[in-house]
Protein backbone atom coordinates (compact mmCIF):
# COMPACT_ATOMS: atom_id res chain seq x y z
CA UNK A 1 0.00 0.00 0.00
CA UNK A 2 1.49 3.37 -0.96
CA UNK A 3 2.56 5.53 1.96
CA UNK A 4 0.48 8.54 0.85
CA UNK A 5 -2.75 6.50 1.08
CA UNK A 6 -1.92 5.51 4.65
CA UNK A 7 -1.30 9.12 5.62
CA UNK A 8 -4.49 10.09 3.88
CA UNK A 9 -6.62 7.77 6.04
CA UNK A 10 -4.97 8.89 9.28
CA UNK A 11 -5.23 12.56 8.38
CA UNK A 12 -8.85 12.29 7.30
CA UNK A 13 -9.95 10.49 10.44
CA UNK A 14 -7.88 12.53 12.88
CA UNK A 15 -9.11 15.80 11.39
CA UNK A 16 -12.70 14.62 11.90
CA UNK A 17 -11.89 13.65 15.48
CA UNK A 18 -10.11 16.95 16.22
CA UNK A 19 -12.93 19.03 14.76
CA UNK A 20 -15.45 17.10 16.87
CA UNK A 21 -17.26 15.85 13.77
CA UNK A 22 -17.08 12.34 15.13
CA UNK A 23 -17.27 11.60 18.84
CA UNK A 24 -17.33 8.40 20.81
CA UNK A 25 -20.78 7.50 22.11
CA UNK A 26 -20.97 7.95 25.84
CA UNK A 27 -20.36 4.97 28.08
CA UNK A 28 -23.84 5.64 29.46
CA UNK A 29 -25.33 4.89 26.05
CA UNK A 30 -23.98 1.35 26.21
CA UNK A 31 -24.79 0.95 29.91
CA UNK A 32 -28.35 2.07 29.22
CA UNK A 33 -28.58 -0.22 26.20
CA UNK A 34 -27.43 -3.19 28.29
CA UNK A 35 -29.75 -2.31 31.17
CA UNK A 36 -32.75 -1.94 28.87
CA UNK A 37 -31.98 -5.24 27.20
CA UNK A 38 -31.57 -6.96 30.57
CA UNK A 39 -34.77 -5.44 32.02
CA UNK A 40 -36.68 -6.22 28.85
CA UNK A 41 -35.45 -9.79 28.84
CA UNK A 42 -36.09 -10.30 32.55
CA UNK A 43 -39.58 -8.78 32.27
CA UNK A 44 -40.37 -10.87 29.25
CA UNK A 45 -39.05 -13.98 31.00
CA UNK A 46 -41.19 -13.42 34.10
CA UNK A 47 -44.22 -12.75 31.95
CA UNK A 48 -43.66 -15.83 29.81
CA UNK A 49 -43.08 -18.02 32.88
CA UNK A 50 -46.27 -16.76 34.47
CA UNK A 51 -48.38 -17.29 31.35
CA UNK A 52 -47.07 -20.82 30.81
CA UNK A 53 -47.47 -21.56 34.52
CA UNK A 54 -51.13 -20.49 34.23
CA UNK A 55 -51.52 -22.79 31.28
CA UNK A 56 -50.22 -25.68 33.40
CA UNK A 57 -52.53 -24.66 36.24
CA UNK A 58 -55.65 -24.41 34.10
CA UNK A 59 -55.00 -27.65 32.28
CA UNK A 60 -54.31 -29.39 35.64
CA UNK A 61 -57.51 -28.18 37.30
CA UNK A 62 -59.72 -29.95 34.83
CA UNK A 63 -62.88 -31.94 35.31
CA UNK A 64 -64.38 -34.76 33.30
CA UNK A 65 -64.50 -32.57 30.18
CA UNK A 66 -60.78 -31.98 29.97
CA UNK A 67 -60.52 -32.05 26.21
CA UNK A 68 -63.38 -29.55 25.87
CA UNK A 69 -61.75 -27.20 28.39
CA UNK A 70 -58.41 -27.54 26.71
CA UNK A 71 -60.01 -26.47 23.46
CA UNK A 72 -61.49 -23.51 25.28
CA UNK A 73 -58.09 -22.60 26.72
CA UNK A 74 -56.51 -22.78 23.30
CA UNK A 75 -59.29 -20.76 21.70
CA UNK A 76 -59.20 -18.09 24.42
CA UNK A 77 -55.41 -18.04 24.78
CA UNK A 78 -53.99 -14.60 24.01
CA UNK A 79 -51.89 -15.69 21.05
CA UNK A 80 -51.03 -12.09 20.24
CA UNK A 81 -49.08 -12.01 23.48
CA UNK A 82 -47.06 -14.99 22.40
CA UNK A 83 -46.35 -13.37 19.02
CA UNK A 84 -45.40 -10.16 20.80
CA UNK A 85 -43.05 -12.05 23.10
CA UNK A 86 -41.36 -13.82 20.20
CA UNK A 87 -41.03 -10.53 18.32
CA UNK A 88 -39.56 -8.92 21.44
CA UNK A 89 -36.97 -11.68 21.73
CA UNK A 90 -35.95 -11.20 18.11
CA UNK A 91 -35.83 -7.42 18.59
CA UNK A 92 -33.62 -7.87 21.65
CA UNK A 93 -31.26 -10.16 19.76
CA UNK A 94 -31.16 -7.71 16.86
CA UNK A 95 -30.27 -4.84 19.22
CA UNK A 96 -27.62 -6.89 20.98
CA UNK A 97 -26.10 -7.89 17.66
CA UNK A 98 -26.24 -4.34 16.36
CA UNK A 99 -24.28 -2.63 19.06
CA UNK A 100 -22.37 -5.51 20.56
CA UNK A 101 -20.91 -6.49 17.21
CA UNK A 102 -17.58 -7.71 18.38
CA UNK A 103 -17.98 -10.75 20.53
CA UNK A 104 -19.06 -14.15 19.50
CA UNK A 105 -22.35 -15.42 20.84
CA UNK A 106 -24.22 -18.54 19.99
CA UNK A 107 -27.64 -16.97 19.65
CA UNK A 108 -29.37 -20.19 18.63
CA UNK A 109 -28.18 -21.86 21.83
CA UNK A 110 -29.16 -18.80 23.91
CA UNK A 111 -32.71 -18.80 22.46
CA UNK A 112 -33.04 -22.57 22.95
CA UNK A 113 -31.85 -22.42 26.58
CA UNK A 114 -34.03 -19.38 27.22
CA UNK A 115 -37.20 -21.12 26.02
CA UNK A 116 -36.25 -24.31 27.93
CA UNK A 117 -35.65 -22.31 31.12
CA UNK A 118 -39.03 -20.58 30.78
CA UNK A 119 -40.97 -23.84 30.36
CA UNK A 120 -39.05 -25.54 33.19
CA UNK A 121 -39.55 -22.60 35.55
CA UNK A 122 -43.26 -22.44 34.74
CA UNK A 123 -43.66 -26.14 35.40
CA UNK A 124 -41.73 -25.91 38.68
CA UNK A 125 -43.88 -22.98 39.80
CA UNK A 126 -47.01 -24.97 39.12
CA UNK A 127 -45.57 -28.15 40.66
CA UNK A 128 -44.65 -26.46 43.93
CA UNK A 129 -48.13 -24.93 44.25
CA UNK A 130 -47.46 -21.28 43.55
CA UNK A 131 -50.86 -20.93 41.89
CA UNK A 132 -52.63 -22.28 44.97
CA UNK A 133 -50.78 -19.88 47.24
CA UNK A 134 -51.55 -17.00 44.88
CA UNK A 135 -55.18 -18.08 44.82
CA UNK A 136 -55.28 -17.64 48.58
CA UNK A 137 -53.93 -14.08 48.36
CA UNK A 138 -56.49 -11.32 48.25
CA UNK A 139 -54.94 -9.42 45.38
CA UNK A 140 -54.67 -12.39 43.03
CA UNK A 141 -57.88 -14.20 44.05
CA UNK A 142 -60.10 -12.24 41.70
CA UNK A 143 -57.78 -12.90 38.79
CA UNK A 144 -57.78 -16.64 39.41
CA UNK A 145 -61.55 -16.63 39.91
CA UNK A 146 -61.95 -14.81 36.62
CA UNK A 147 -59.69 -17.34 35.00
CA UNK A 148 -61.78 -20.22 36.31
CA UNK A 149 -65.06 -18.52 35.41
CA UNK A 150 -63.96 -17.80 31.89
CA UNK A 151 -62.95 -21.41 31.58
CA UNK A 152 -66.25 -22.79 32.83
CA UNK A 153 -68.50 -20.29 31.12
CA UNK A 154 -68.95 -22.28 27.89
CA UNK A 155 -69.68 -25.40 29.93
CA UNK A 156 -72.47 -23.66 31.81
CA UNK A 157 -73.91 -22.51 28.54
CA UNK A 158 -73.69 -26.01 27.24
CA UNK A 159 -75.50 -27.39 30.34
CA UNK A 160 -78.33 -24.84 30.10
CA UNK A 161 -79.17 -25.92 26.63
CA UNK A 162 -80.33 -29.32 27.85
CA UNK B 1 7.39 10.80 28.29
CA UNK B 2 5.34 7.71 27.47
CA UNK B 3 6.56 5.45 24.73
CA UNK B 4 3.25 4.63 23.06
CA UNK B 5 4.79 1.97 20.87
CA UNK B 6 5.27 -0.17 23.96
CA UNK B 7 1.69 0.19 25.12
CA UNK B 8 -0.85 -2.50 24.35
CA UNK B 9 -3.90 -1.77 22.17
CA UNK B 10 -6.12 -1.96 25.22
CA UNK B 11 -3.98 0.59 27.09
CA UNK B 12 -4.21 2.99 24.17
CA UNK B 13 -7.99 2.54 23.97
CA UNK B 14 -8.20 3.36 27.66
CA UNK B 15 -6.10 6.50 27.18
CA UNK B 16 -8.14 7.59 24.13
CA UNK B 17 -11.42 7.28 26.01
CA UNK B 18 -10.19 8.88 29.21
CA UNK B 19 -7.37 11.30 28.41
CA UNK B 20 -6.27 12.09 24.88
CA UNK B 21 -8.33 11.38 21.77
CA UNK B 22 -5.34 12.20 19.56
CA UNK B 23 -3.79 8.90 20.60
CA UNK B 24 -6.29 7.17 18.36
CA UNK B 25 -3.84 7.84 15.52
CA UNK B 26 -1.56 5.18 17.07
CA UNK B 27 -4.28 2.60 16.71
CA UNK B 28 -4.90 3.67 13.13
CA UNK B 29 -1.26 3.35 12.22
CA UNK B 30 -1.06 -0.05 13.92
CA UNK B 31 -3.98 -1.50 12.01
CA UNK B 32 -4.49 0.39 8.77
CA UNK B 33 -2.04 -1.70 6.73
CA UNK B 34 -3.40 -4.96 8.03
CA UNK B 35 -7.01 -3.94 7.51
CA UNK B 36 -6.37 -2.49 4.06
CA UNK B 37 -4.70 -5.73 3.02
CA UNK B 38 -7.47 -7.86 4.53
CA UNK B 39 -10.32 -5.85 3.00
CA UNK B 40 -8.47 -5.72 -0.28
CA UNK B 41 -8.37 -9.54 -0.36
CA UNK B 42 -12.11 -9.58 0.16
CA UNK B 43 -13.16 -6.87 -2.25
CA UNK B 44 -10.39 -6.99 -4.80
CA UNK B 45 -10.44 -3.21 -5.19
CA UNK B 46 -7.89 -0.84 -3.66
CA UNK B 47 -10.24 2.10 -3.78
CA UNK B 48 -13.24 0.52 -2.06
CA UNK B 49 -10.91 -1.11 0.47
CA UNK B 50 -9.66 2.30 1.48
CA UNK B 51 -13.21 3.59 1.97
CA UNK B 52 -14.19 0.54 3.97
CA UNK B 53 -11.15 0.80 6.24
CA UNK B 54 -11.80 4.48 6.80
CA UNK B 55 -15.40 3.71 7.77
CA UNK B 56 -14.14 0.91 10.01
CA UNK B 57 -11.91 3.28 11.99
CA UNK B 58 -14.70 5.84 12.27
CA UNK B 59 -17.20 3.25 13.48
CA UNK B 60 -14.64 1.85 15.92
CA UNK B 61 -13.98 5.32 17.31
CA UNK B 62 -17.70 6.07 17.76
CA UNK B 63 -18.21 2.76 19.56
CA UNK B 64 -14.93 2.78 21.47
CA UNK B 65 -16.70 2.88 24.84
CA UNK B 66 -18.41 -0.40 24.08
CA UNK B 67 -15.07 -2.17 23.62
CA UNK B 68 -14.40 -4.67 26.37
CA UNK B 69 -10.87 -3.96 27.57
CA UNK B 70 -10.44 -7.59 28.61
CA UNK B 71 -10.82 -8.74 24.99
CA UNK B 72 -8.48 -8.43 22.02
CA UNK B 73 -8.69 -5.16 20.15
CA UNK B 74 -7.48 -6.81 16.95
CA UNK B 75 -10.45 -9.22 16.86
CA UNK B 76 -12.80 -6.33 17.55
CA UNK B 77 -11.49 -4.10 14.76
CA UNK B 78 -11.31 -7.00 12.28
CA UNK B 79 -14.92 -7.81 13.12
CA UNK B 80 -15.95 -4.24 12.34
CA UNK B 81 -14.00 -4.36 9.08
CA UNK B 82 -15.73 -7.62 8.21
CA UNK B 83 -19.16 -6.07 8.90
CA UNK B 84 -18.30 -2.98 6.88
CA UNK B 85 -17.19 -5.12 3.96
CA UNK B 86 -20.39 -7.16 4.06
CA UNK B 87 -22.42 -3.93 4.19
CA UNK B 88 -20.51 -2.65 1.20
CA UNK B 89 -21.26 -5.85 -0.72
CA UNK B 90 -24.95 -5.43 0.06
CA UNK B 91 -24.90 -1.73 -0.78
CA UNK B 92 -23.34 -2.24 -4.16
CA UNK B 93 -25.26 -5.44 -4.69
CA UNK B 94 -22.02 -7.19 -5.37
CA UNK B 95 -22.48 -10.88 -5.74
CA UNK B 96 -20.97 -12.85 -2.91
CA UNK B 97 -19.80 -16.07 -4.47
CA UNK B 98 -20.72 -19.12 -2.48
CA UNK B 99 -19.39 -22.54 -3.12
CA UNK B 100 -22.07 -25.13 -3.70
CA UNK B 101 -21.16 -27.56 -6.42
CA UNK B 102 -17.39 -27.59 -6.54
CA UNK B 103 -15.71 -30.91 -6.09
CA UNK B 104 -13.36 -30.61 -3.15
CA UNK B 105 -12.92 -34.22 -2.33
CA UNK B 106 -9.43 -34.54 -3.72
CA UNK B 107 -8.11 -36.10 -0.54
CA UNK B 108 -4.98 -34.00 -0.80
CA UNK B 109 -3.68 -31.91 2.01
CA UNK B 110 -1.10 -29.26 1.49
CA UNK B 111 1.64 -28.21 3.81
CA UNK B 112 0.98 -24.92 5.56
CA UNK B 113 4.24 -23.37 4.34
CA UNK B 114 3.49 -24.32 0.76
CA UNK B 115 0.05 -22.72 0.99
CA UNK B 116 1.51 -19.61 2.52
CA UNK B 117 4.12 -19.35 -0.22
CA UNK B 118 1.59 -19.97 -2.96
CA UNK B 119 -0.82 -17.46 -1.46
CA UNK B 120 1.78 -14.75 -1.19
CA UNK B 121 3.00 -15.40 -4.72
CA UNK B 122 -0.37 -15.31 -6.39
CA UNK B 123 -2.38 -13.67 -3.66
CA UNK B 124 -4.71 -11.53 -5.66
CA UNK B 125 -5.32 -13.86 -8.59
CA UNK B 126 -5.99 -16.95 -6.54
CA UNK B 127 -7.99 -15.31 -3.79
CA UNK B 128 -10.22 -13.33 -6.11
CA UNK B 129 -11.36 -16.59 -7.71
CA UNK B 130 -12.18 -18.16 -4.40
CA UNK B 131 -15.66 -17.97 -2.84
CA UNK B 132 -15.90 -15.44 -0.02
CA UNK B 133 -16.69 -17.98 2.68
CA UNK B 134 -13.32 -19.63 2.01
CA UNK B 135 -11.41 -16.51 1.05
CA UNK B 136 -12.01 -14.86 4.40
CA UNK B 137 -10.77 -17.53 6.84
CA UNK B 138 -7.90 -18.41 4.52
CA UNK B 139 -6.61 -14.86 4.28
CA UNK B 140 -7.04 -14.31 8.02
CA UNK B 141 -5.15 -17.48 8.88
CA UNK B 142 -2.32 -17.44 6.40
CA UNK B 143 -1.89 -13.80 5.50
CA UNK B 144 -2.95 -12.04 8.68
CA UNK B 145 -1.60 -14.71 11.03
CA UNK B 146 -4.77 -14.83 13.12
CA UNK B 147 -5.43 -17.84 15.32
CA UNK B 148 -8.46 -20.10 14.91
CA UNK B 149 -9.97 -18.53 18.04
CA UNK B 150 -9.51 -15.03 16.67
CA UNK B 151 -10.98 -15.99 13.29
CA UNK B 152 -13.88 -17.57 15.13
CA UNK B 153 -14.41 -14.29 17.02
CA UNK B 154 -14.12 -12.18 13.88
CA UNK B 155 -16.42 -14.28 11.69
CA UNK B 156 -18.67 -15.43 14.53
CA UNK B 157 -18.41 -19.02 13.51
CA UNK B 158 -17.56 -22.06 15.63
CA UNK B 159 -13.88 -23.04 15.65
CA UNK B 160 -14.77 -26.39 14.05
CA UNK B 161 -16.34 -24.62 11.09
CA UNK B 162 -13.27 -22.41 10.72
CA UNK B 163 -11.06 -25.50 10.64
CA UNK B 164 -13.24 -27.18 8.03
CA UNK B 165 -13.36 -24.08 5.86
CA UNK B 166 -9.61 -23.57 6.00
CA UNK B 167 -9.00 -27.20 5.07
CA UNK B 168 -11.41 -27.04 2.16
CA UNK B 169 -9.99 -23.68 1.13
CA UNK B 170 -6.49 -25.19 0.99
CA UNK B 171 -7.64 -27.83 -1.48
CA UNK B 172 -9.50 -25.26 -3.51
CA UNK B 173 -6.51 -22.94 -3.39
CA UNK B 174 -4.29 -25.58 -4.89
CA UNK B 175 -6.74 -26.22 -7.70
CA UNK B 176 -7.17 -22.56 -8.51
CA UNK B 177 -3.46 -21.77 -8.39
CA UNK B 178 -2.64 -24.76 -10.57
CA UNK B 179 -5.24 -23.60 -13.09
CA UNK B 180 -3.76 -20.10 -13.16
CA UNK B 181 -0.21 -21.37 -13.56
CA UNK B 182 -1.13 -23.55 -16.55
Amino acid sequence: MPKNKQIDITTKIMSQISSGKIRPLSRWYFVLGSLLSIFGLVGLTIFAIFIINLLFFVSRSHGPMFSFRLTQIISSFPWWLLILAILAIFAGIFLLKKYDFSYQKNFRLIVFLFILAIILSAWLMDYFGLNESLLRQKRMRRFYQYLNTSQTYPQRLYKNRF
Amino acid sequence: MTDFAKLSDQDIVKLVTTKDKQLYSHLISRYQDKLLRYVNYLTGHDFSAQDIVQETFIKAYINLNSFNLKKKFSSWIYRIAHNQTMDSFKKHKQEIPLLEDMDLDSGQDLEDDAIKLELKKHTKNCLSLMPLNYREPLSLYYLEDRSYQEISDILRLPIGTIGTRINRAKILMKKICQKINK
